[in-house]
């Protein structure tokens, strides 16, 4: 009796682990993606809204002035990530500028505070009267604030900026650190001036991080949904997320449907410029080699203003917006964020005098369950998400077989090159409707669990990836002379080998699903609504002290997990520094 | 000519190399050999211009290139200097040809200046047919080349090479020794060469800096550290295989056999492995040793044994049979001996 089992237990380990992880992937990633495509493609209705999204009246509005919109803040803010993460990048690794660590740290915090909180902190201090809701503090100090100042696509981009420069900025700083300092000193041997030296040999050598960090700042603007939600739609503003979004909100699926299809293609095309570029030069392979010490330039007398300056950036993305979404929370007047500060927006009763009678969030049971429901969701889905990722390494990493690895690993990257909002949109196309005996998932946490897991699976994969190079191959077999089952040695050996690494990725998806409001604006539960799109709707409806107060819950949950994770990590700031 | 007068550089308090004093003649090939972190790299990038001495000066013929006292020193491009680093430092994103061409384009050299350059410089480092592949298309011993070549075009006067063979394997090591000593030849200019094989040293060397924990323990031509090492430290470090040094006390080999030619002296004895001989008999100055390993070499053995925890090797003829009980038997008198600091006295 025990023997069969244990042979099944092998071929289990062998084969099974990578055929049941193809299922899953099938099913997370590629089904929804199909679905959404074939329903486009139906003769009637998908091709009446192919028709009616690029050839009508209406698509100059459906489509071609948001996609115009999309491209331009795609383009300015990957240029602009690249400019000010690249510059920051430099400072850091390779000169000698005061507070090097400190800068290098707080340049990467930007990307973990939600881009709503950005985008709220640049309202609560630009926005102007015109569509209600009240001036921000420059029009309360009795300056006229223009329009393009207050919304629309220049705060967009700004914002976006303000938000995705960390990840340039951790790609270029990698790719600086790595350069080896003799190629610096070689340089300078031949009397090449600093300049020369700047864009003869360190940008040139590092290109391929700057265009990959360019292409993954142009498809996080792409797909974002908050900035522009937020920035652009009071002023009509869309674009191709927002529009996504406001059909599948008005029932005209098929248009949503194809509008993703269309976000998806344009956020692939990039990244698959990008791609050609990197892989199609032979100059990009380094060379290996010892003596590779860094050198830093002195900076000499530009020195201090170049702290200032870098010291500005990384306090107006990081610290300004919290503190100005604190203020903005106490403030009644959105107009004077430091007068008459009060408690009301936080823990006030329902007074009808005050906000229209709406009460402080803590006595709002809608917060209360949004709250428990999002960090049920976060841990949830964070524990699936990586249990999934390190399957799949495992999977990858050990029992090779032929296709169906190179399957396996491709569909479990595929999420990272979806926008948010048009993966969540293929959900719909799937599961909003039963399946067979399957009951329609549209509606349920389920789904929206479901969605945010697939959505992480290229992070926790990558984690997974790290967790089990970690342990080499040769551990492992010692365990499985033993005579250790499969999943025994996981537990007694992979796990523990690997418990640091895999609670700071655990901390990191968690933070990532808390702060998500891509996915969740599409498919959450209206009962019970998640804190992020609980603020988003407080602010469209106005209400910003509350959406402030609310986001400030999510920054001060990211903000633990995300300490307690650089806690863990330890060594990774000073590879950077 | 270069010439230093007690140069000294020290790094946040300590000295990484401390009041170093020597001339070398054009065209001479100084050799910097020492153990690792001795020194040498700092050296080196001192005669560069890369890093700057904290005390004495650096003279390139008649002129002064930097000063540590004043503070005064003369940019690396200044200087006519060419450095090939240990990484080899190729920028990648250059083809072979644009890596060489590169410090002419700095140097502002014309057109068809440049293009002759390249040519001879390739040509000579038999390189021509790698012009258009990248760096990383090339093998290690051609990146080796490719680096030479890029630090000869600019025809620099003095050339700088900081162990510029660790990364090759040995057989590519002997041939780029050959190589560099005829692209040294060719061009004339003084080389100084950092390793800490000895071997290179001894091959390559019209002049060796034995360095040791910033000092200089000897400088000299390379038979000489052999026939007359300064300290016990040059005397263990050159030669292949290096001298024994034998621990003296109270007049005694070992503390433990007495010798009229030893009178009440404590120290070291150096014997070369030459000077003992192998035996089974015992006999005056013969020790029985503990048998560790026999290497053949050139038709001989380096037979090496213990005795009170100290390995001793001696040589033997190829032929003869190893005895059972092996003996060492100690020449009459040391070649040279030296004081518990190493000093050499006599
Ligand atoms: N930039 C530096 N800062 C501080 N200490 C240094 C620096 N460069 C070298 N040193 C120290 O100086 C000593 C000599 O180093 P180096 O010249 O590189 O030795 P070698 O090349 O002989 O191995 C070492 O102890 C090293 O740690
Ligand atoms: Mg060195």
């Amino acid at each position: 009796m025990t023997l069969p089992l244990r042979r099944r237990g092998q071929l289990f380990a062998s084969h099974g682990l990578t055929l049941a992880m193809a299922l899953i992937l099938f099913a997370l990633v590629a089904a929804p993606l199909i679905t959404i495509a074939i329903q486009t493609l139906q003769p009637s209705s998908g091709a009446q809204a192919w028709g009616d999204v690029l050839a009508s009246r209406l698509s100059p509005n459906l489509f071609w002035r948001p996609a115009a919109n999309t491209m331009l803040i795609g383009l300015s803010v990957a240029a602009g990530c690249v400019l000010l993460g690249g510059f920051l990048a430099w400072l850091v690794v390779m000169t000698d500028v005061p507070g090097r660590a400190a800068i290098g740290f707080m340049a990467t915090l930007p990307f973990m505070i939600p881009s709503f909180a950005t985008a709220l902190a640049w309202g609560s201090v630009f926005r102007n009267g015109r569509v209600g809701g009240g001036g921000g503090l420059l029009e309360g100090l009795g300056f006229a604030i223009p329009d393009w100042l207050s919304w629309g696509i220049l705060p967009t981009i700004l914002v976006l900026i303000a938000h995705y420069y960390a990840l340039a900025f951790t790609v270029i700083a990698a790719a600086l650190a790595a350069v080896n300092g003799d190629l610096i000193e070689a340089a300078q041997m031949t009397g090449a001036s600093r300049k020369r030296i700047l864009f003869g040999i360190v940008l040139p050598v590092v290109t391929p991080a700057i265009i990959a960090g360019g292409s993954l700042a142009f498809a996080g603007a792409v797909s974002n949904f908050a900035a522009p939600a937020l920035l652009g739609l009071p002023v009509r503003m869309q674009t191709l997320s927002t529009r996504l979004f406001g059909m599948i909100e008005i029932g005209q699926t098929e248009r949503g449907f194809v509008l993703a299809i269309l976000l998806i293609c344009i956020s692939a095309v990039f990244l698959g410029i990008g791609n050609r570029i990197l892989s199609g030069r032979r100059s990009f392979a380094t060379i290996g080699g010892k003596g590779a010490k860094p050198r830093r330039f002195a900076l000499g007398g530009g020195k201090s203003l170049l702290a200032v300056l870098a010291w500005s950036i990384c306090f107006l993305t990081t610290v300004l917006p919290i503190f100005l979404l604190l203020a903005a929370s106490f403030a009644p007047s959105s107009l004077a964020l430091f007068s008459n500060w009060t408690l009301h927006y936080w823990i006030g009763t329902s007074d009808p005098a005050f906000a229209r009678g709406q009460p402080g969030i803590f006595h709002n049971p809608q917060l209360i369950s949004a709250l428990t429901t999002t960090l049920t969701l976060g841990v949830v889905v964070a524990f699936t998400a990586n249990l999934l990722g390190i399957l799949i390494a495992v999977a990858l990493t050990r029992h090779k077989v032929p296709v169906l690895s190179s399957l396996v690993s491709q569909l479990s990257f595929l999420p990272m090159l979806l926008p948010g909002i048009a993966f969540a949109a293929a959900y719909i196309a799937l599961y909003g409707a039963p399946i067979g005996p399957l009951p329609a998932l549209y509606g349920t946490k389920l789904l929206l669990a479901l969605a945010l897991t697939a959505a992480m699976l290229p992070f926790a994969v990558q984690t997974g990836r790290a967790t089990v190079a970690q342990i080499s191959g040769d551990i492992d077999e010692a365990a499985r002379m033993t005579g250790a089952g499969f999943f025994r040695r996981l537990r007694a050996i992979t796990i523990p080998l690997a418990a640091r690494g895999l609670v700071a990725g655990l901390l990191i998806s968690f933070v990532n699903i808390i702060g998500d409001l891509a996915i969740t604006i599409l498919l959450f539960t209206p009962t019970s609504p998640l804190l992020a799109v609980l603020s988003y709707s407080y602010a469209s409806d106005g209400f910003h002290q509350f959406a402030n107060a609310v986001t400030l819950v999510i920054l001060v949950i990211s903000m633990f997990a995300t300490g307690a994770a650089t806690l863990l990590r330890g060594r990774r700031r000073e590879n950077i520094a | 000519m270069i010439s230093l007068n007690q140069v000294t550089k020290s790094f946040a308090g300590t000295n990484a190399v401390h009041d170093v004093s020597f001339s070398v003649s054009q065209g001479a090939f100084l050799v910097l050999l020492g153990p690792s972190g001795c020194g040498k790299s700092t050296m080196l990038r001192m005669l560069a211009g890369l890093e700057q001495p904290t005390g004495g000066q650096i003279r390139f013929g008649d002129t002064l290139v930097a000063d540590g006292g004043s503070g005064f020193t003369i940019p690396p491009a200044k200087r006519d200097t060419g450095l090939v680093f240990q990484s080899y430092a190729l920028w990648p994103h250059m083809t072979v040809a644009g890596n060489i061409e590169w410090p002419l384009k700095v140097a502002k050299l014309s057109n068809d200046e440049r293009r002759a350059r390249i040519k001879e410089a390739m040509e000579m480092l038999g390189i021509a047919q790698l012009a258009n592949r990248y760096p990383g298309e090339v093998s290690g011993g051609q990146q080796q080349r490719v680096a030479l070549a890029r630090m000869i075009a600019p025809r620099p006067n003095v050339m700088l090479f900081d162990e510029p063979l660790s990364n090759l394997d040995a057989t590519l090591r002997v041939e780029m020794r050959v190589e560099l000593l005829r692209v040294h030849a060719a061009t004339g200019a003084t080389s100084v060469y950092v390793t800490h094989d000895q071997v290179e040293a001894m091959t390559m060397a019209t002049h060796v800096a034995v360095m040791n924990r910033g000092r200089i323990e000897q400088f000299d031509a390379p038979e000489r550290l052999l026939a007359e090492p300064a300290s016990a430290f040059v005397a263990g470090f050159v030669g292949t295989p290096p001298a024994n040094l034998i621990p003296i006390a109270d007049g005694k080999w070992f503390g433990a056999i007495a010798d009229p030619s030893l009178p009440g002296l404590r120290g070291y004895a150096m014997v070369r492995a030459e000077e003992i001989a192998v035996t089974d008999e015992p006999g005056p100055r013969t020790l029985q040793v503990r048998l560790a390993e026999i290497v053949p070499m050139a038709g001989r053995r380096l037979v090496t044994g213990i005795v009170n925890d100290i390995r001793i090797t001696a040589i033997a003829d190829g032929a003869a049979r190893l005895p059972l009980g092996l003996r060492f038997r100690l020449p009459d008198a040391p070649a040279a001996f030296f004081d518990t600091e190493g000093n050499r006295i006599s």
